[in-house]
């Protein structure tokens, strides 16, 4: 389950029209949210606050052994205007699960944005600012973001602590989407690793007025036009320890037009280290997301498999309003419903099992873990968690 | 004095070595590059000693010893390790920075872990060594300064020039470390382990599968486990053994001579006497050690066990020439295989290792004792397992020693148990093996009468006196009056056993109970026990201090055993020279009455 931050952060990308999903970074993130779920870890509780439109707070007690929390502290210039409210909250937008792509638009003009008053411009770019303190170990995150242009975001991100080298470090950012191709640049000052990420998108270019998407209908279930291929690659140096790291991916995602199930495929390749992964992720019913990745090691043979799902439990409907929805018609696109819990639940070759219940409880979001270990028998249970959130 | 430098038992125990260098590796939080456990594979201490060079003794007494002394090895040991490495620089990268500022790759930092194997070979060592050792804290040892002159490093990277000077600085960077600061650390743990029965029971829980199978085989050196066994001289034969102690661990605590002292100067308080006791020997620590000296010499026999310490003082009269000659044996016959001091070029002068010194701390050995049994009283099975766990790794060089020179031994222990040896097994009977097995000293944790066959081992040691005949008595009786021959002596129920022996010796030795109202019913055993011990304890145990304030390098009880060896094929020889010359013990006692009945 996001947390509120997260949540909120994902609003300002949204609100800012910030295709996050068009990035090399994000190329498999369906098969991430299916496979590399986030298990809580001993006891948690949230609670957080959306008290304006520009300002948020929450604050965080755990307890893994010893007590600890966080203070953090948001701001955004761009008025976010979401349901906050832990009970009105769409579940489907915090659990993050089977993600669909959607269709590529064009950016926005640089002019649309232009606010002029009294013959000065008055508009200002949207930025977001973030900070968190977490207690007792002093750790300070800070995360500055910013809309340059419509199609340019810049992210810095900081953590001072004291048992870092130099105290703490500054990864910086610096987003450019184009729809039909996305670059990325980021700096990180520890140890001045440089890197580069790049994505391109095979087929329909949005800034080419004359092409428009496919629109026909598929021809059979299986009918690839209405999907996308992305392409991408990604290059990390750093020159002070002389080291860096290579990998390529290609993603083949089903768009909102395609009439059969929704399909994700992605392939990324390590050259150097011989990796290959491929994840394969299907939307196999309106409640169910299937994933599977497959791992394997050209040099070391060693090869590794997980397999996910997903599944979403409705709210039931009120016998009132039955009847009604009996009538509607099948093809009417209705508006989508909130769900009651989702429940996760994945495994890995080495017997590693995580189990994972988000469910919206009265007023509280309750996410409840566990993490098993098939081979260890005598300590078979690894992790338990529970994490309760409360948002206004 | 005379050090005695043993260095082949050293290189026979490395299983446990092993096994505590990778428990110690893998105690740290590991770099992130190491992706797995750090196996010691392969470790061989090689055939070379290194060169010991005494420059200060600071502190020498029977259990304690502190000394300089200057090491430098050139020997072929090496050392094997295994483990796994992650060769993406960019996940190891990764894995040490906070997760809010990580780039996050979507599969640069995919890893590739490699099986890397690392052979640490030609060490050169060069140092000052501070050795403090002391019976109950173990041996402390200190590098002076930093140890390590030069090492070779060879890895599966050695055709990367980079990974590979890589491996070499950093290696030589930890083992530096490990020099100075894990390897005190270690041997100290060993040593008390070796020392201290605390420490050896958690080993002892857990006695292996192929150890056990190999214990029914193969007789296992005995002086692997000094402390339980040889050191002590105390030949395990039953649980109830142990009840002995408490009288044992009064007098030994409380001597005589203080406690008429202490009484003396409470009395003075209350009459008005005018004698009043030199208040100096009452609070300096150093002239109380200087009365407990003299105690020992005989001023203060323990008034209720006459009979007993005329025996030790009988038997440390014989025993002194009898160290010497195995002192010198030892000497002579280690010459080719086992570098003493002596024979390094390091020209120290030769001490003569006089029994004079370790004779009056018969008390204070006992004091050891009692603790040591003490600890194990919960289950003989233990420490029996324990033992053998001790010498798995030894049974080699054990066999090869004890071997060359155990064959006198033959025809005395032979007859003692019989029955029960050619009932268990076939191989007892074969000649050449069997003197390690009847020295008394064979490890078998099945088979009870194995270990009263010690005993029964031991007793020509001392000077025939009539007691120690009785003892010898006592435990053959219940086996003849049973008439099991062909059973096993486990299979046999432990009460029953130790009915039997009271039955019949209770009246012949009256006058070794002065407190039998005291004892639990079964305290014959424990009496027959003590005095056993006590004979054969002050046999080996003189000799002790000798292996201890020698011991120049790791573990004071692997030179211990060594020693111990070497005295037990001397006292095997003894036996068998008294044995052809007196002819007491014949085989056909299967039925017969035993001597003590006899006479």
């Amino acid at each position: 389950m996001l947390e509120f931050m997260d949540y909120v952060q994902a609003a300002f990308h949204a609100q800012s029209r910030w295709n996050v999903d068009n990035s090399y970074a994000s190329l498999t993130t369906t098969a991430y949210n299916l496979l590399d779920f986030q298990i809580p870890q001993g006891l948690q509780l949230h609670v957080s606050s959306l008290s304006s439109p520009n300002f948020a707070t929450s604050y965080t007690l755990g307890s893994r052994g010893v007590v600890d929390g966080s203070l953090s502290f948001l701001y955004s210039s761009l008025g976010l205007t979401v349901p906050s409210q832990s009970s009105d909250v769409r579940l489907g937008s915090l659990v993050r699960g089977y993600r669909h792509i959607k269709e590529l638009q064009k950016p926005d003009e640089l002019y649309l944005n232009e606010i002029w008053h009294a013959g000065r411009r008055v508009d200002r770019k949207d930025a977001l600012l973030y900070g968190r303190l977490y207690l007792p170990t002093s750790t300070l995150e800070a995360m500055y973001l910013r809309r340059i242009s419509p199609t340019r975001l810049l992210r810095l991100n900081c953590v001072s602590d004291d048992e870092l080298p130099n105290g703490g470090s500054i990864l910086a950012l610096l987003r450019n989407d184009y729809a039909k191709y996305s670059t990325e640049y980021l700096y990180s000052t520890d140890s001045a690793l440089l890197g580069i990420r790049g994505l391109y998108n095979f087929g329909y270019d949005p800034r080419n007025p004359e092409q428009q998407p496919s629109t026909r209908p598929p021809a059979h279930p299986w009918d690839h036009q209405n999907g996308r291929l992305s392409a991408g690659a990604e290059v990390y140096f750093s020159p002070m320890n002389k080291s860096g790291g290579v990998s390529c991916g290609l993603r083949f995602a089903t768009l909102p037009i395609h009439s059969g199930f929704p399909y994700t495929m992605t392939l990324t390749v390590n050259p150097l280290m011989g990796n290959l992964s491929g994840t394969y992720s299907v939307k196999a019913g309106r409640d169910l997301s299937l994933s599977s990745r497959f791992d394997f090691n050209v040099y070391s043979y060693e090869s590794d498999v997980v397999v996910g799902m997903e599944l979403w439990q409705r709210k039931r409907q009120s016998p009132d309003t039955v009847w009604a929805h009996k009538l509607i018609r099948p093809d009417w696109q209705k508006p989508d419903e909130d769900v009651n819990g989702v429940l996760k639940a994945r495994m890995d070759n080495n017997g590693k099992v995580g189990l994972l219940w988000e469910c919206r409880a009265k007023e509280l979001l309750v996410s409840l873990g566990a993490a098993f270990d098939m081979k260890k028998r005598d300590k078979m249970l690894g992790s338990v968690g529970l994490e309760v959130s409360y948002s206004t | 004095m005379a050090f005695n430098f043993n260095w082949s038992p050293l290189i026979a125990d490395t299983d446990r070595v092993r096994e505590m260098l990778t428990s110690s590796l893998n105690k740290s939080p590991k770099p992130p590059i190491i992706v797995d456990d750090i196996l010691v594979n392969e470790l061989n201490l090689g055939s070379t000693p290194p060169e010991l060079e005494i420059l200060e003794i600071g502190d020498l007494a029977e259990d304690r010893f502190r000394g300089i002394f200057k090491m430098s090895y050139t020997g072929d040991a090496y050392l094997t390790l295994k483990t796994r490495v992650q060769a993406n620089p960019l996940n190891t990268y990764l894995s040490t920075k906070p997760a809010f500022a990580r780039p996050e790759p979507v599969a640069a930092s995919s890893g590739l872990t490699i099986p890397l194997q690392i052979t640490l070979s030609d060490i050169r060592l060069s140092g000052f060594v501070i050795l403090v050792f002391s019976k109950t804290k173990g041996i402390t040892l200190v590098f002076r300064n930093d140890p390590l002159e030069s090492l070779k490093v060879s890895s599966t990277f050695d055709s990367i020039p980079f990974v590979r000077d890589y491996l070499q600085r950093t290696i030589e960077n930890q083992l530096r470390i490990l020099f100075m600061e894990d390897l005190p650390a270690i041997i100290h743990r060993l040593s008390l382990r070796m020392f201290n029965p605390e420490y050896q029971t958690a080993e002892a829980q857990e006695p292996r599968i192929d150890d056990t199978e190999q214990r029914a085989r193969v007789p296992v050196d005995p002086f692997a486990s000094p402390s339980q066994q040889a050191a002590d001289g105390f030949p395990l034969s039953g649980n109830d053994d142990f009840n002995l102690n408490t009288p044992n661990d009064m007098y030994a605590s409380f001597s005589q001579k203080n406690m008429l002292r202490l009484a003396a100067l409470n009395e003075s308080q209350r009459t008005l006497s005018l004698f009043t006791p030199s208040i100096r020997d009452a609070v300096y620590r150093a002239w109380a050690s200087a009365a407990d000296r003299d105690l020992a010499t005989g001023t203060s026999t323990p008034v209720h066990r006459p009979t007993t310490l005329s025996r030790i003082q009988s038997t440390l009269g014989s025993q002194s020439g009898w160290s010497s000659a195995a002192s010198q044996t030892s000497d002579a016959s280690s010459h080719p295989t086992r570098p003493t001091l002596a024979s390094l070029q390091s020209n120290p002068s030769v001490y003569s290792l006089s029994t004079n010194a370790s004779r009056p701390r018969g008390q204070r050995k006992k004091k050891h004792r009692v603790v040591n049994l003490r600890k194990n009283k919960d289950g003989e099975r233990d420490v029996g397992s324990d033992m053998a766990s001790l010498s798995s790794g030894y049974t080699e060089s054990a066999s090869r020693s004890a071997s060359g020179s155990a064959g006198p031994s033959i025809s005395v222990t032979e007859p003692s148990s019989p029955p029960i040896s050619r009932g268990r097994e076939g191989e007892i009977s074969t000649p050449p093996r069997s003197p390690r097995k009847k020295v008394g000293f064979q490890q078998d944790n099945t088979v009870g009468g194995d270990r009263e066959a010690t005993i029964r081992g031991r007793p020509p040691l001392t000077p025939h006196t009539r007691h120690n005949w009785q003892d010898e008595d006592t435990e053959k009786t219940p086996r003849a009056s049973m008439i099991l021959p062909d059973k096993p002596a486990d299979e046999q129920p432990r009460p029953q056993r130790q009915e039997l022996p009271r039955m019949h010796t209770l009246p012949s030795r009256p006058t070794l109970q002065p407190h039998p109202q005291a004892r639990p019913s079964s305290s014959v055993r424990q009496e027959k026990g003590h005095v056993s011990r006590s004979s054969s304890e002050v046999s080996l145990r003189n000799l002790a201090p000798a292996a201890f304030n020698s011991d120049p390098g790791s573990s004071g009880g692997i030179l211990e055993q060594a020693w111990m060896m070497k005295m037990a094929n001397e006292i095997a020889k003894r036996v068998a020279d008294e044995k052809t010359r007196q002819n007491v013990w014949s085989p056909e006692g299967e039925g017969e009455a035993p001597p003590a009945y006899v006479s």
